[in-house]
């Protein structure tokens, strides 16, 4: 689903990503961990040609990422999510509904269907201005999931949500999951990784430390924290 | 293409929530209400009392230039935040985060403004020439053709501001725009003035000498002004050099928006 080939990026003389190259399979529920500063943003400004590397090369679902159309059926949610002030959550769905195709009145069903599933149904009229940040971020997370994507790029989704919306959060990704959908998530809340995720990569100054399924990597008697620590910490 | 027009529609719905779009429209048409009275007044030169034909030939001409020197402006506020407040409110990542090509983005964003600030000057020109109509029966040949003429002009602007704050901060652009207008009026004017038929016969010698290659090949939009003035006046346009201004601002405008483009793809968001 998706592939990085020899993928460095340096902002003048910083190198932000240092040679990386892995792939993440169809359906594989991947999470990339790292400290500030490790290159994990970056990656995933990369992964949606916000930002070109410096060489190498991203593939999403075989086409390269600088054309548009490798983001036909991805999900993206930021980190710290904005939806312009003059826009309720409705039409910023709405908008989102448009430019991937749906008009009409299957826009319409299914913006009403994900505003339920996000719980934001009642609210969706009023301007993002009224919408607190776990709010804001509800509806961005209803933008990603508009029309059924197969991948979903998460930027520390649950940051500014109260512990009812992590779980419906984390509910939510679990039945995406089971459904198949690939998802690359980008979080520091290890727990929730640990709940979730398959496969994960740790990253470090710019490089993977290790990538494998979370069964090879945590032994026994280790929680993920302490696995992030070890390899993190390495060479302190 | 679909999705450039959804971008350009977007672009001019959320141009008009702006409140200040509107206090700028009000504005406008208080003063077109406002010179309304000029068509009906009672005139006397040198003790000679002028028709009122004459007087709103004239008055509209005027008025026309007014109007157009005004959207400048307008244009140049609308233009000038374009990409800094999607950047700022998240529209950026909204459109690129899906199949948007970059170039769609761009182009549906500057569309947007234009047509917008075309139709409002439009709007506002199409008000004098329904004031003039109205209270003297006359119809001003080629005034709404006139404001179409210009609004080539508004074009220019938005893709000059627009390129401009992809470097510079937002007022930076602004003002930048302003002092190349700034020249061409100074460069322009000065030549049509100096060429003008009552200079040329009380100083035969002033319009000798030819212009600078600079100010032949300069963004002619004080020009389009003026080939717009004639086409009103019905008048014969006084042009610098070979190419007509229309085809100079033209070439401006693909010109800024390829480089527009260009720079806006290898762009870091």
């Amino acid at each position: 689903m998706i592939v990085l080939n020899s993928i460095i990026k340096k902002f003048g003389t910083f190198t932000a990503v240092d040679n990386i190259t892995y792939r993440i399979e169809k359906g594989e529920y991947f999470a990339l961990l790292g400290p500030n500063g490790a290159g994990k943003t970056t990656v995933v400004r990369m992964l949606l040609d916000f930002i070109k590397p410096t060489s190498g090369s991203i593939f999403i679902d075989g086409i390269p990422v600088s054309n548009p159309e490798a983001r036909k059926r991805v999900g993206y949610l930021a980190e710290h999510h904005m939806i312009p002030s003059h826009l309720s959550g409705l039409e910023f769905l709405r908008r989102h509904a448009s430019l991937i195709g749906f008009a009409g009145k299957d826009a319409l069903m299914e913006v009403d269907r994900l505003l339920e599933v996000v719980s934001m149904k009642g609210r969706e009229k009023e301007t993002s201005a009224a919408y607190s940040k776990g709010m804001k971020q509800r509806i961005g997370l209803a933008a990603a999931l508009l029309g059924q994507p197969k991948l979903l790029i998460l930027d520390e989704p649950v940051t500014g949500l109260d512990p009812i919306g992590i779980r419906d959060v984390r509910n939510i990704l679990e039945n995406l999951r089971d459904d198949g959908v690939t998802v690359f998530l980008n979080s520091h809340f290890l727990s929730e990784v640990e709940k979730t995720c398959r496969t994960l990569a740790i990253m470090n100054h710019g490089k993977i430390l290790v990538k494998d399924s979370i069964r090879s990597i945590i032994k026994d008697d280790e929680t993920l924290e302490d696995v992030f620590i070890k390899y993190t910490q390495k060479g302190k | 293409m679909n999705r450039f027009f959804k971008i350009t529609g977007y672009t001019i719905r959320d141009q008009m929530r702006h409140k200040s779009f509107y206090v700028l429209m009000a504005f406008c048409l208080l003063f077109v209400l406002m010179i309304r009275g000029c068509y009906s007044g009672q005139y006397v030169v040198n003790g000679e009392p002028l028709d009122n034909i004459t007087i709103a030939w004239h008055v509209s001409k005027i008025v026309f230039q007014v109007i157009v020197s005004g959207m400048f402006l307008i244009v140049i506020l609308i233009s000038m935040k374009i990409f800094s407040r999607d950047h700022e409110d998240g529209s950026l990542v909204l459109f690129l985060s899906r199949p948007v090509f970059r170039r769609q983005y761009i182009l549906g964003r500057i569309a947007g403004t234009w047509f917008l600030c075309l139709v409002f000057m439009f709007i506002l020109h199409a008000a004098i020439f329904l004031t003039v109509w109205v209270k003297t029966g006359v119809v001003i040949p080629g005034y709404l053709t006139a404001s179409l003429v210009c609004s080539i002009n508004l074009l220019f602007i938005t893709v000059s501001v627009c390129f401009l704050s992809l470097f510079l901060p937002d007022f930076i652009s602004a003002m930048f725009t302003v002092g190349i207008l700034f020249v061409g009026y100074i460069s322009d004017g000065g030549y049509q003035i100096l060429n003008s038929e009552i200079l040329k016969k009380a100083v035969p010698s002033a319009a000798a000498s030819s212009p600078a290659l600079w100010r032949i090949f300069y963004p002619k939009v004080y020009m389009v002004q003026a080939y717009a003035d004639s086409i009103i006046g019905q008048i014969s346009f006084i042009n610098m050099g070979p190419i007509h201004p229309i085809l100079n601002v033209s070439f401006f405008i693909i010109l800024i928006t390829t480089l527009i483009l260009v720079v806006f793809n290898k762009k870091e968001i």
